[in-house]
């Protein structure tokens, strides 16, 4: 936020602030005393228990996490923060590059890190910044179609026509996340989602009304997984792994496909913040998400299941059939990555997604 | 017709009630599943959901964060309150009817606007989200209410009664503590409860205003976007029991001061 | 009132300053940050009133607002009518002793937490929830109905919060009507029904005017309710400010949406404030 000296607002701002300065040292009383624990800006799989106590007792801290969605509030959140305040963060393997341009991250120790053990598709080597890394991808999957094998025919599947097609009216969901969605509307369409310009909106919001017209429900990570899972619809737009995975035990019919037209990959990555002033354990901590142990509990965590970057994830040969993992080689290669808008275009693809929420 | 106009009657309290009770005794219901979907057919009863609640670290410290914020900003809503609403009843003060307007003003705007500005000024200044920032942020929703409350039942009898006080030579702290507070002890004791009621029960502040340590609603609302869960159900059910305790609890405190 | 002068003018102010100081604090000045926020681009780039200006540019923004507002009318509209009759019901029908316990009764549910309340709505909506099931299972109906994510659901989680709400207040207010102001049109000859209409229902009115009032406030601001049960097929104003801070963390826009959203409230607010009486006269 800019501000003007003259504005009276920022006069009353500076008597003021002695005023805030006082109260704040009196909350950050409470936030000292954590110093030594690990601050981490996750996604809800990282907040499974079962993840993170193994971890904590091991080196006896506590890992506070706060959950986050998208690469744009996550930013807000670090914006708002004291330098310090955070120490790792999850955050989409393409955006890397935007946090190295604010000046956000450290560059990681290549030597201490599994990067030779990573799916090479996912290592990101497109996202080095002069030669450093910033990021380690820890978990990926697919945006794609999912839906219940026993009440749809798995062969319409193959094709993203099915989507807008009549066959399947009000038995769609879409999943409630503009970025992959606005991908596969892209890919209905034939383009490249690499490429995505403002030019191709118009053609891309058409796809996602003629979508909308036919789903029930627009969701978020839990209303869409629960309405696959309890028969509400019988396809999730956007769907994945990541929803039919985790809720195999209790629905086996879920399954997922990529259509012919492709799928969006989907990747997240830890970074560690340049002004960590815990820099030792947020190394450990990567390396304990990255070890064969910790990116088995990832991949199955509770929130969602997702394929773990790190090839000798430690996962039971049940886990990895869940996850389509001898699939992956032919499935990565038909995927095309997550789009990366600017912050202009984000604005607009944004608002497209509105637009389409509030069509009727 | 009196008895159709009874019957009906009774029909219609009848459908409100049940109305009122379905989600309450469905959600009851399937915290009793053995399944791990809360829709029917029922499975149960099996206690495990219960267990993984009180398993869970995160929620129990967020219920113990609740009430301790329900607690201490119901506690400072009322002080400020009573003193106000004392201040404006004895004494007349220039401009008392707009002041009284100033205080009560926050009752007429959402909750989502109240915390949402907040959240603003707390960013601007670099005041840290926290539990802290959360109770400020009750005590503004929660003291018009008390004031409300206290002023509206301070009358010429307590007055007098203070005037009495004050006659026989008792400082004007001792008339306070002494006299009016007693005397005013219903209506300080409903807003306390009822604001016990609203920050017990409040979200979009806590969650626009807490980091890590948050309270019970924030936590259950966490707990909802990992998927539907009878884990839900069975720390719904048990924020249920706790809060009828509380209720039966003031309830009974209330009926003793009554023949008095 | 007497005022008493004995302790000079420094007690009084004394005592009602925290408050004030208080609200001013935690309450106007944030609201003035907002407002300063509002009027700054999100990129930082200085002033701007563009915030505001896509509101009323884009339809799909301002139709959030048109959405919030049909929602909240019919929301309260629909609460009062049920409320009254049943209010009515327990001040007037039921027997005097009961009353407390059937009151109590009525209003229970309202301790369930507010996020688990709309929760359970959805566990009974949903495709196969127990509404669905019964429908099915006695064979009125051979597909299940889309109760879940609409804006019925919405609706129907918003009512059954503030039937409860309503009913007490009108209980309250049909409680403190005089009797003799009934026995008074007895005796003029008016029959029950005509009493109703004529005596009791304008003297409660006031009541219900600041029961509907809240009930208007808390419903436009609510963002729980819409989110668990609309299933996004339509965007309330509550869910599109959220938004501007969930996803982009852009505070100026959430601000600009916010103040508007406050301005509808203080429209409706000015158009009943004489019907109005929140404090005492």
């Amino acid at each position: 936020m800019s501000i003007n000296p003259n504005n009276p607002l920022s006069v009353l701002k500076s008597h003021l602030h002695a005023t805030y300065a006082a109260a704040a040292l009196l909350l950050a009383t409470g936030s000292l005393a954590q110093a030594a624990d690990l601050n981490a800006l996750i996604w809800c799989d990282h907040a499974d228990p079962a993840l993170l106590q193994p971890f904590e007792e091991a080196n006896g801290i506590k890992v506070n996490v706060k959950e986050f969605e998208g690469t744009g509030a996550g930013m807000a959140i670090v914006e708002q923060s004291q330098p310090g305040d955070w120490d790792v963060m999850v955050i989409d393997s393409i955006d890397i590059p935007r946090g190295v341009e604010k000046g956000l991250f450290e560059p990681l120790p290549e030597d201490k890190l599994p990067f030779a053990d990573l799916f090479p598709q996912v290592k990101m080597d497109g996202s080095t910044v002069a030669g450093k890394r910033y990021g380690i991808t820890e978990k990926f999957g697919y945006n794609t179609i999912g839906y219940n094998k026993t009440k749809v025919d798995p062969a319409d599947m193959q094709s993203m026509a099915a989507l807008t097609g009549d066959k399947y009216k009000g038995k769609i969901a879409i999943y409630d996340y503009y970025l992959p969605v606005i991908g596969i509307a892209a890919l209905a369409i034939g383009k490249k989602t690499a490429e995505l310009t403002e030019a191709d909106l118009p053609a891309i919001k058409d796809e996602l009304l003629k979508m909308k017209a036919n789903a029930k429900l627009v969701g978020e990570v839990t209303a869409s997984q629960t309405a696959l899972a309890t028969g509400e619809v019988d396809i999730l737009v956007g769907g994945g792994e990541w929803v039919t995975a985790g809720l195999a035990k209790e629905n086996p019919a879920l399954d997922f496909s990529i259509p012919k037209e492709g799928a969006v990959l989907w990747s997240q990555s830890l970074a560690m913040f340049k002004d960590s002033e815990n820099k030792e354990l947020a190394l450990k901590f990567i390396q304990y998400i990255m070890s064969p142990e910790g990116q088995a509990r990832l991949a199955t965590s509770s929130c969602y299941w997702g394929m773990p970057a790190n090839a000798k994830a430690a996962l039971s040969d049940e886990q990895k059939k869940i996850l389509r993992f001898d699939e992956q080689p032919d499935f990565l290669a038909r995927a095309q990555s997550y789009p990366a808008p600017n912050a202009d275009l984000d604005k607009k693809m944004q608002d497209v997604w509105t637009e389409m929420l509030q069509a009727q | 017709m009196r008895a159709l106009v009874r019957i009906a009657s009774w029909l219609y309290a009848l459908a409100v009630y049940g109305f009122i009770f379905l989600p309450v005794v469905v959600l009851v219901l399937f915290s009793l599943q053995a399944t791990s979907f809360p829709i029917p057919p029922f499975t149960g009863p099996s206690l495990r959901w219960y267990d993984a609640v009180l398993a869970d670290t995160r929620l129990t410290s967020a219920l113990v964060n609740s009430l301790l914020v329900a607690a201490l900003s119901s506690a400072v809503a009322v002080t400020l309150g009573f003193l106000s609403a004392w201040g404006f009843a004895r004494f007349t003060l220039l401009g008392s009817a707009l002041l009284r307007g100033l205080i009560t003003l926050p009752l007429t705007v959402s909750y989502l606007i109240i915390g949402m500005g907040l959240l603003v000024l707390f960013n601007w200044a670099g005041v840290p989200k926290s539990l802290l920032a959360a109770g400020i942020g009750h005590v503004v929703i929660n003291l018009p209410l008390c004031f409300a409350i206290i002023y509206s039942q301070m009358g010429d009898h307590q007055i007098n009664i203070e005037r009495a006080a004050r006659d026989l030579g008792a400082p004007e702290w001792k008339v306070l503590l002494l006299v009016t507070v007693p005397v005013m002890a219903p209506a300080i004791f409903a807003g306390f409860f009822l604001s016990m009621t609203f920050s017990w029960d409040e979200f979009v502040i806590s969650f626009l205003l807490t980091r890590f340590d948050t309270t019970l609603p924030v936590e259950i609302w966490n707990l909802l976007r990992s998927g539907l869960n009878p884990k839900t159900n069975a720390v719904g059910s048990l924020v249920f029991a706790v809060s009828i305790v509380l209720v039966v609890f003031f309830e009974l405190m209330l009926l003793r001061r009554k023949p008095a | 009132m007497n005022p008493a002068t004995n302790s000079g003018r420094a007690l009084p102010w004394a005592l009602v300053t925290p408050a004030l100081g208080w609200t001013l604090l935690f309450f106007v000045l944030p609201f003035l940050a907002m407002g300063f926020s509002s009027l700054t681009a999100h990129d930082g780039s200085g002033f701007t009133l563009s915030n505001y200006s896509q509101f009323f540019a884009n339809p799909a923004y301002w139709q959030a607002m048109v959405n919030s507002l049909q929602v909240t009318a019919i929301v309260t509209l629909v609460s009062v009518l049920l409320a009254y009759p049943f209010a009515w019901i327990l001040a007037e029908q039921v027997p005097e002793r009961w009353q407390r316990l059937a009151l109590m009764l009525a209003v229970l549910p309202f301790w369930t937490s507010y996020v688990v309340r709309s929760y359970s709505w959805l566990l009974v909506l949903a495709q196969n929830g127990v509404i669905n099931r019964a429908l099915t299972g006695s064979g009125l109906f051979t597909e299940p109905v889309q109760l879940a994510n609409t804006r019925l659901a919405t609706i129907t989680g918003f009512v059954h919060f503030f039937v409860m709400l309503l009913t007490l207040t009108i209980f309250a207010n049909l409680k403190q009507l005089s009797p003799s102001y009934r026995k008074a049109a007895a005796d003029l000859g008016a029959g029950p029904v005509r009493t109703f209409l004529h005596v009791v229902l304008p003297l409660t009115l006031p009541g219900i005017m600041v029961g509907a009032f809240l009930t208007f406030v808390l419903c436009i601001g609510d963002y729980i309710t819409p989110q668990i049960l609309g299933g996004n097929n339509e965007l309330l104003m509550p869910q599109l400010v959220m938004m501007q801070i969930g996803r982009r963390g852009d505070f100026p826009l959430a601000s600009a949406l916010s103040i508007i959203l406050m301005a509808v409230v203080t429209v409706a607010y000015l158009a009943c404030a004489r019907r109005l009486k929140i404090e005492r006269a």
